[in-house]
């Protein structure tokens, strides 16, 4: 417990000293900033256009669709990795059992791409 | 026929089942083929009945024809049957409501093929459970004879209603208080909270005899410790009590009577309450004596009751079907008094008053239904003067109603009389005495309830000249029924042989705990 | 080749989702002559759910094939535990969810097309999320539970959204997706601190940790087992929507399709109470955890009387039949958490539940299936008036509803009732009276509900100028309906095989 305490305590400190001073600032200007609003000074623009449209950018669903398809086939070098690392200790089975898995995989990429989801312009 | 003869009780139980299963297959645009399907049914299972009866050996007593067939071995359930005196007694009791109940729904219109798919199931469950010798079948079929009851009152049970009355009128009219639906949803939910109690104990009997048989004969050899007996026993009794209408768990039976079409309460007053009652001895009584030696004095207390309030409901009562509804109540009292009393006369008697009671309800329910398929009504005071355009019905509601309050003679009175003897014997005088106080509220409103009926000017009198006496198939329900009230009431040892023999076998492993109990307590 | 066989129900529902998923892709759209379409399943439904339903049946005959092969003579499968534990209780588990995946499966092929949700990726996702559910009733080891979980559950993320344009579904789907991933979330914590604490991955050699606690030289800590013990059961919790971690059920239901809704509440919840089980008596097995003073049973027991009777309570008072039957499904799930607790002292209340969850698998899909069939294009029976008068236009509809309701409802003779039966003589054989008849007088509670679905059946008409729901046609539902019915029979009739199977699953849990 000690040795946990001795190992953390200055970064804690840090945090606690940290917060203490965005409190006081913030807490500050909050109690001792005068304050006069009027409708004007409340509105979110005091010149320029009225805003139009949409808080946030819309994007393209096939960005989400792109990304996904990267993290899905990305996966599979995470798999292969320690599997060639051990390559000739798993033998005939190990091989196999990859061949099973990239088999796995094509049939997902064959869907995809019969699917479509492989074609920006469509 | 030596096969029918080996399995006669399986053939008296599948009757009205297979019966049920060829009406699937008949159109049901063929009402007579339906109705003669479903009488020869209930004639199979009737015969069947009376070969048991004559069959049976009194000199030799017990369990007769065994027959055992397996069903789920690795839990010890067989489908095992077998006949005591009791069984006897309430086989025929079955077996003659159900083809006078076939012949009382001669005429019905309304979907004849499933009401009498549905009508010949619960009677093939009630059958069931009076030979059945393995605790978990006899359970089995008595959900069976009890669940078509919600569908039978709900499809084709009568519209006519009470109007609600009273300090609580709004809160009756809230729920549709007398409604068919209302009556049917009650009194399945009621029976369900008393199946659920009954499977508890019926579970937890197989796991103290040692989980291995449901066999009734080997679970009552098997001396079930006291404290398990003693807080079994009240659930079995509350169980089953609430078909046999144990106050105050009767108060589905009035409404459900009401709502039930004829030969439902027929069958319902006639054999199912009797389920209950059996349910409470055959399994309460003889597998848990020495629970039932400790709670007999509670029984017949709750039996008084029953016998008091029940007579004094329907004493009350305007509406012609609550009035036999508790009339009923009153008489599954007196049940429940003979039994609690642990005597040979009590248990003889109870035996007995559910043949009685049985053949006198369904001759009662009977006719109601006759004078509401003419009259219309079931409001009391909006008849009268019945009797010269139905003197037959007015004949036999008389009968009926003189069994009722037990007139020597006739059936009723000979079960009431050992009831009341073995209450005397058992030193509950007080039990004896409001008997005999019920037996007489039973005159007042028996008799007064007819004379309103058929005799005297009704306030309608001049409009019942429509009116017509029983026709073809309703004279085989009256003529049936009243005929044996008369001949078991004047020769009752045609049936109380067998209940005697029965009775005497088992009586004594009741009473034994009870003495035993008696011992420990001095 | 032994293991192979003795993998053979997984492989065979694997390799059949994966070719299916090609036919589906790279099979000719069947539309109508001039209709543009890019989606080569479109009007497909029919053949796919007949693919679907035939590799899960091949999957049901593989898992008994095992079975009666006995696993126990496959040596071979010892290569794969503890990542897939093969057993008895594995199988038939197995058998449950191919059975309960082939009747979803059947539903959609024809409820799909009626409804006009042209979505034929429906069928290959029920294979893989079935696949994740067979997994996760053989997982053996944290890495494969979780894996395989989640398998299960991306599935049916998908499965609950295909009505694209409803924003019920959309709302369902995205409601049972966060909360899903969040119940994930806190078990994957609890599975970490257990690997911390333990320095196992294998239920097993957890087991064997939690039981070093106390002795000398055990370096276990008895505070974080107990923490990651309520993270994982809360996590499960969720999966088999135990209130008060139900909130979900109703919505999601409601939104989804039926056949996917069929598919949550019996697959789902099958494979979550399996590896509820083999958590629970494998890895929390030790007996100062799985006692009554301390650890596990207690919390389920809560949580077990708490489902039931809030879901009894709830179930009255809905308006729609779809929401009534999740209500049912929590409240069965507070029965079938009753042979969980009971499992704590009687081996035979492993069996007692899964012999429950396979009545059950066949009650509920047979239900909802009666459901679909009451209602046809444009007006999907959901409420109690749709379906007044069905028993008049369409009896047999009827006739199969009323028999499923009686076996969910607990009724002799049906699966529901021996199931019920058998979970609570478990639980009194284990001395838990009081949850035994809390457990019975919640099931006469239901049966109000189910009877209530009678009464518009049977004792109502529609409304006078109300829009009358007009019942389907379809082969595909009716087959389904008649298997089911068979089986609800059958379980309900002669129980004595589909027992003794059962019992078998229990030795092997341990």
């Amino acid at each position: 417990m000690s040795e946990l305490v001795q190992v953390y305590l200055p970064m804690f400190l840090v945090f606690a000293v940290g917060a203490a001073i965005v409190a006081v600032f913030w807490l500050g200007g909050h109690y001792l900033g005068p304050k006069n609003p009027n409708p004007e000074k409340l509105q979110p623009y005091e010149c320029g256009n009225d805003s139009d449209g949409a808080r946030g950018v819309r994007m393209s669903v096939k960005f989400y669709l792109t990304a996904i398809l990267f993290v899905v086939f990305d996966i599979e070098a995470v798999f292969i990795y320690p599997w060639a690392v051990l390559f000739k200790g798993l033998g005939w089975t190990g091989f196999l059992t990859m061949l099973a898995f990239i088999a796995a995989l094509l049939v997902a990429l064959a869907y995809c791409w019969k699917k479509g989801a492989l074609e920006w312009e469509s | 026929m030596p096969f029918l003869e080996s399995h006669l009780l399986g053939v008296i139980v599948a009757a009205p089942f297979l019966a049920a299963l060829a009406l699937l297959f008949v159109s049901p645009t063929r009402p007579g083929a339906i109705r003669a399907i479903s009488l020869v049914g209930a004639l199979v299972s009737l015969a069947g009945s009376v070969h048991v009866a004559l069959g049976y050996d009194l000199a030799r007593g017990g369990l007769q024809r065994a027959e055992r067939y397996p069903l789920v071995p690795s839990l010890g359930i067989d489908l095992s049957l077998a006949v005591d005196g009791w069984s006897v007694s309430l086989l025929l009791l079955t077996g003659v409501i159900i083809v006078t109940g076939v012949l009382a729904s001669w005429t019905l219109t309304d979907r004849p093929r499933d009401f009498f798919v549905l009508l010949l199931v619960l009677v093939a469950g009630v059958f069931g459970v009076f030979v059945c010798q393995d605790l978990f079948v006899f359970f089995l079929f008595y959900e069976i004879a009890v669940l078509p009851m919600y569908l039978l009152i709900g499809i084709w049970g009568s519209r006519g209603k009470v109007p609600a009355a009273g300090p609580f009128a709004f809160v009756w009219r809230r729920f549709d208080v007398g409604g068919r639906e209302y009556a049917a949803m009650k009194l399945t939910l009621m029976l369900l909270v008393g199946s659920a109690a009954i499977l508890v104990v019926i579970l937890a009997l197989y796991s103290a005899a040692g989980g291995s048989t449901f066999d009734l004969q080997a679970l009552a050899r098997a001396r079930f410790p006291r404290e398990l007996q003693l807080w079994a026993f009240p659930l079995l009794w509350l169980g089953f009590g609430s078909l046999a209408g144990v106050f105050p768990f009767h108060t589905w039976s009035p409404d459900g009577h009401a709502a039930a079409p004829t030969a439902v309460s027929m069958l319902h007053a006639g054999v199912l309450m009797k389920l209950g009652a059996f349910g409470v001895i055959r399994v309460g009584m003889l597998l848990l004596p020495e629970g039932a030696s400790y709670w007999a004095p509670t029984v017949g207390g709750v039996a008084v009751i029953n016998v008091l309030y029940g007579a004094i409901c329907a004493l009350t009562q305007r509406d012609l079907k609550y009035v036999i509804a508790y009339s009923s109540v009153s008489h599954m009292g007196v049940v429940m008094l003979g039994a609690a009393t642990l005597t040979v006369d009590g248990w003889n008697g109870a035996i007995y008053q559910m043949f009685a009671h049985g053949m006198m309800t369904g001759l009662f329910f009977a006719l109601v239904g006759l004078v509401y398929d003419r009259a219309h009504t079931r409001w009391v005071p909006s008849m009268g003067g019945f009797a010269r355009q139905m003197p037959w019905v007015a004949s036999f509601f008389v009968l009926a109603g003189l069994s009722s309050l037990g007139l020597p003679g006739l059936a009723g009175f000979v079960a009431e009389f050992l009831v009341f003897l073995g209450a005397w014997q058992s030193q509950h005088y007080v039990w004896a005495l409001a008997g005999v106080l019920g037996a007489w509220v039973t005159a007042v409103y028996v008799l007064r309830v007819g004379r309103d009926i058929f005799f005297g000017e009704g306030p309608r009198s001049d409009e019942i000249h429509h009116l017509t006496d029983a026709r073809r198939s309703e004279w085989g329900a009256l003529w049936v029924l009243g005929a044996c009230l008369v001949v078991f009431g004047s020769y009752p040892r045609l049936i109380l042989d067998f209940i005697h023999v029965a009775t005497l076998e088992y009586l004594p492993r009741a009473a034994g705990a009870a003495s035993a109990l008696l011992e420990a307590s001095r | 080749m032994n293991l192979l066989f003795g993998l053979s129900p997984f492989l065979a529902v694997g390799v059949g989702a994966l070719l299916l998923m090609l036919a589906e892709a790279f099979g000719k759209p069947n539309v109508a002559p001039g209709v543009e379409t890019t989606d080569a399943g479109a009007g497909r439904a029919g053949e796919l759910a007949l693919g679907a339903a035939v590799i899960l049946v091949i999957g049901a005959v593989l898992s008994v094939a095992v079975w009666v092969a006995g696993p126990e003579s496959l040596p071979e499968l010892t290569q794969v535990a503890p990542h897939l534990v093969i057993d008895k209780f594995t199988l038939f588990f197995s058998f449950t969810l191919c059975v309960g995946g082939a009747l979803a499966a059947l539903l959609a092929g024809g409820y799909l097309p009626e409804h006009g949700i042209d979505r034929s990726e429906f069928f290959p996702l029920l294979l893989l999320s079935t696949v994740g559910a067979m997994a996760l009733s053989a997982a053996g080891d944290l890495l494969t539970l979780f894996v395989a979980l989640e398998t299960m559950s991306l599935g049916v993320y998908s499965l609950i959204g295909l009505r694209r344009g409803s924003p019920r579904a959309a709302e369902a789907a995205l409601k049972y997706f966060l909360l899903g991933s969040f119940a994930a979330a806190i078990m994957l914590f609890g599975l970490a601190l257990l690997y911390g604490a333990t320095g196992h991955t294998d239920l097993a050699g957890i087991g064997a940790a939690v039981r070093s606690i106390g002795s000398p030289g055990s370096t276990v800590s008895a505070g974080k087992i107990l923490i990651s013990l309520v993270l994982v059961l809360v996590g499960l919790a969720f999966k088999v929507s135990a209130v008060p971690f139900h909130q979900w059920t109703p919505d999601a239901y409601e939104g989804a399709p039926t056949p996917a809704a069929t598919y949550m509440a019996v697959a789902v919840k099958s494979a979550a109470f399996a590896v509820l089980l083999r958590v629970l008596l494998v890895g929390f097995g030790d007996e100062r955890l799985a006692s009554w003073g301390a650890g596990w049973p207690p919390a389920l027991a809560v949580l077990a009387v708490l489902s039931m009777t809030v879901a009894n309570l709830v179930a009255g008072r809905q308006e729609s039949v779809k929401r009534m039957l999740a209500y049912s499904s929590i409240a069965h799930a507070g029965y079938a958490l009753v042979g969980v607790v009971a499992a704590m002292r009687s081996p035979e209340a492993v069996s007692a539940v899964a012999f429950y969850l396979l009545a059950y698998t066949v009650s509920t899909a047979g239900a909802f299936g009666a459901l679909i069939l009451c209602g046809s294009r444009g007006a999907e029976a959901v409420s109690y008036e749709d379906l007044a008068g069905v028993g008049k236009r369409h009896p047999a509809a009827a006739l199969a509803f009323s028999l499923f309701l009686f076996s969910l409802a607990g009724l002799p003779p049906t699966a529901g009732f021996f199931g019920k039966l058998y979970v609570f003589r478990t639980a009194i054989d284990s001395g838990l009276y009081t949850l035994a008849i809390l457990g019975l007088v919640n099931s006469v509670i239901g049966a109000y509900y189910y009877l209530r679905v009678m009464v518009y059946l049977y004792m109502r008409e529609p409304a006078p100028g109300a829009p009358r729901a007009v019942t389907m046609r379809s082969g595909f539902v009716a087959t389904a309906l008649v298997a089911a019915a068979i089986f609800v029979l059958l379980l309900g009739m002669a129980p004595g095989f589909t027992l003794d199977m059962a019992s078998g699953a229990a030795l092997t849990a341990r």
